[in-house]
């Protein structure tokens, strides 16, 4: 068994829109070792949830498709694979936390019956054994008096417990892979917390890779191993989560890296902003797509798309990364 | 990165004394609780539920056997003997009308169970896959039936099935489905799209299970308050029917009743038609309480207690 679990490579993935076809996802590469985690960054219609739902085999049909590339998960394809073969795999083999834990559960059923559903479904338990399998998991993920909570509905709980509930409704089969998109950004902060060192604590447990898919930097800093930047549906930077935070090399990390709140020696006289603003899908530059907002772009970043390309630590498309000596403008 | 500890052990079974009195109420026991305290709404149900025993009581042969014999003397006052007196056959038409009861029962029944299974399962499917051709058959199919004068299509089934006792239901049910198809179409569109869905896709659900075991039953209070519409308007489209003479073929109804009675009331005897129209009049209106209510109780929005 390879210690690579999931393969990702020059994965596309378009959507078919009344203004014609939009590239959502544009020949992204990554992978993702057994047990390792995985942040996933960058802002609202990048292509990040794209990208997972891709690798479920569920982007929303008829109108997303995948149009390129290979997804290689335990040594299976699964770009092309039947749906019924597919089903298998989501819930037992990798599953998804989702970002609004009210949606994402169904408000008629006891959250202890939608957990046991997926343990019924995958692991063919019976309906005692499944309960009991389901209270374990409620357990484990920090639900005080599981065999209490398990018959209430998901309007009872908090948004922190509904969360923790789709952790184990996620995690009740030990999948190999979680994907988790936004999973707290609708918590409050001390609850993110708590629901993030949940998910780290039981990734260890279970020996899970997870791919975590956020906005927020300070969640990827706490939590991944490594991490990618996605800008415009393109991943822009891959990197250790440490390198990417100490060096970064893409002008675009650069500036989100900048843009951070943190604690300051001077006051800012202003915030600091990327300016311009994220282009049209439909509108994309056709050199390299950060080059419009960019400070430090020249005439090639105009004209040729930068691949990504191997510079000491990380992976980085960019003509002009930072942080380079011999780049004479040093920042 | 460090956390603060957070005691989820002893002191937890002290925080979670208010939510445990709720802990119980589930959905349906919190718009139980919601109608309980809508006077109407009981009231309505308790004049559904006698007519219900009523019927049930004929069902059963209990009372009610008598509606056709022809004993009594032609156009009696009311009596102890004939509490409403009797027909110009000398039928007592306060049995004829409990008799009734059961037949409005019955087809209230048959079209409002028949008509939100189908509509449910039709609006399920052209939801869940809404704007595909299948979805397009659907909302042909409603469209045609939609289009065609109810008492036209009702006389052409009658006249199909020539004589039938279950023509008048086809029809009913033929044309009452759509509008909760329609109904419950707009919802599962609005369902389908809510993530506890791409959830369930997620696990590993297959999408028949999906909808029969997630989308449909957060439709269910449609389903309820669209089958007790139907309950009320089949039992008065079976008056009108009857009294057309396209409804009712074996037995009587208050639909025939009212019919009998129109040359009665210009000779001045009044009691058929009075008992026809005051027990139908009491059933809808108990019922239309209870529809309401229930409709109230079940809505979400209104979720207060």
């Amino acid at each position: 068994m390879s210690e690579r679990l999931l393969e990702v490579e020059d994965l596309s993935v378009e959507f078919a829109t009344e203004g014609g076809v939009i590239r959502a996802v544009e020949e992204v590469s990554f992978g993702i070792d057994r047990g390792a985690t995985l942040g996933i960054v960058g802002e609202s219609g990048c292509g990040k949830s794209v990208t997972s739902l891709a690798l479920m085999g569920l982007l929303p049909r008829p109108a997303g498709r995948v149009v390129g590339g290979s997804v290689r998960f335990d040594g299976a394809e699964l770009i092309g694979l039947d749906e019924s073969r597919l089903r298998k795999l989501r819930g037992s083999e990798i599953s998804m936390v989702f970002q609004e834990p009210l949606t994402a559960l169904n408000p008629v059923y006891t959250i202890g019956r939608q957990i046991a559903e997926v343990a019924r479904r995958h692991l063919g338990l019976s309906r005692s054994r499944a309960r009991e399998r389901a209270i374990e998991m409620l357990a484990r993920v920090g639900i005080p008096l599981p065999d209490r909570r398990i018959d209430e509905y998901p309007h009872e709980l908090s948004g922190g417990m509904r969360q923790r509930a789709m952790i184990a409704m996620a995690l009740v089969c030990r999948p190999k892979l979680l994907i988790a998109d936004e999973p707290t950004t609708a918590l409050d902060v001390t609850t993110q917390a708590q629901v993030l060192e949940q998910i780290v604590t039981l990734q260890r447990e279970f020996g899970t890779a997870v791919i975590l898919i956020t906005h927020d930097l300070g969640v990827v800093a706490e939590t991944c191993r490594d991490a990618l930047v996605m800008y415009c549906g393109e991943i822009v930077e891959r990197a250790a989560t440490e390198h990417l935070f100490n060096t970064p090399r893409h002008r675009y990390t650069q500036r989100l890296l900048e843009a951070m709140p943190r604690i300051r020696s001077r006051p800012l006289t202003s915030l600091p902003v990327i300016p311009g603003s994220v282009p049209e899908p439909d509108r994309l530059p056709s050199g390299c797509r950060f080059a419009p907002r960019c400070a430090h772009s020249g005439s090639r970043c105009e004209l040729e798309r930068p691949r990504l390309q191997r510079l000491e630590d990380s992976d980085v498309a960019c003509f002009y990364p930072a942080n380079v000596e011999a780049d004479g403008a040093a920042t | 990165m460090s956390l603060p500890e957070i005691d989820l052990g002893a002191g937890a079974d002290a925080r979670l004394e208010p939510a445990d009195r709720l802990r119980r109420r589930s959905p349906w026991s919190r718009a139980a609780g919601r109608f309980s305290t809508d006077r109407a709404a009981v009231t309505g149900l308790v004049v559904v539920t006698v007519f219900f025993v009523v019927a049930l009581g004929v069902w059963l042969g209990w009372w009610g056997g008598n509606w056709a014999e022809t004993g009594g003397g032609q156009w009696q006052s009311p009596s102890a003997e004939n509490w409403l007196g009797t027909t110009i056959l000398g039928q007592d038409i306060f049995a004829r009308a409990v008799y009734s009861t059961r037949t409005a029962f019955e087809i209230g029944l048959v079209v409002a169970i028949s008509s939100t299974l189908l509509g449910g399962l039709f609006g399920a499917i052209s939801g869940y896959f809404a704007h595909s051709p299948v979805d397009a058959a659907i909302l042909w199919l409603k469209g045609v039936l939609d289009s065609i004068p109810f008492y036209l299509f009702v006389a052409a089934v009658a006249f199909a099935l020539d004589g039938q006792p279950f023509a008048m239901h086809i029809a009913m049910i033929a044309t009452f489905w759509t509008t909760t198809a329609r109904l419950v179409r707009g919802e599962v569109i609005k369902l389908k799209r809510l993530e506890f869905v791409e959830a369930a896709r997620s696990v590993g659900l297959a999408t028949p299970r999906i909808i029969a075991r997630h989308i449909v039953p957060n439709t269910f209070h449609i389903l309820l308050v669209q089958a007790t519409i139907v309950f009320v308007a089949a039992i008065k489209s079976e008056v009108i029917l009857s009294f057309l003479g396209l409804g009712v073929q074996d037995g009587v109804s208050w639909g025939l009743m009212i019919a009998e009675s129109t040359t009665e009331v210009i000779a001045g005897r009044y009691w058929n038609f009075i008992a026809a129209s005051s027990f139908m009049f009491v059933l809808v209106m108990g019922f239309n309480l209870f529809a309401d209510g229930l409709q109230d109780a079940l809505d979400p929005k209104r979720a207060g207690r």
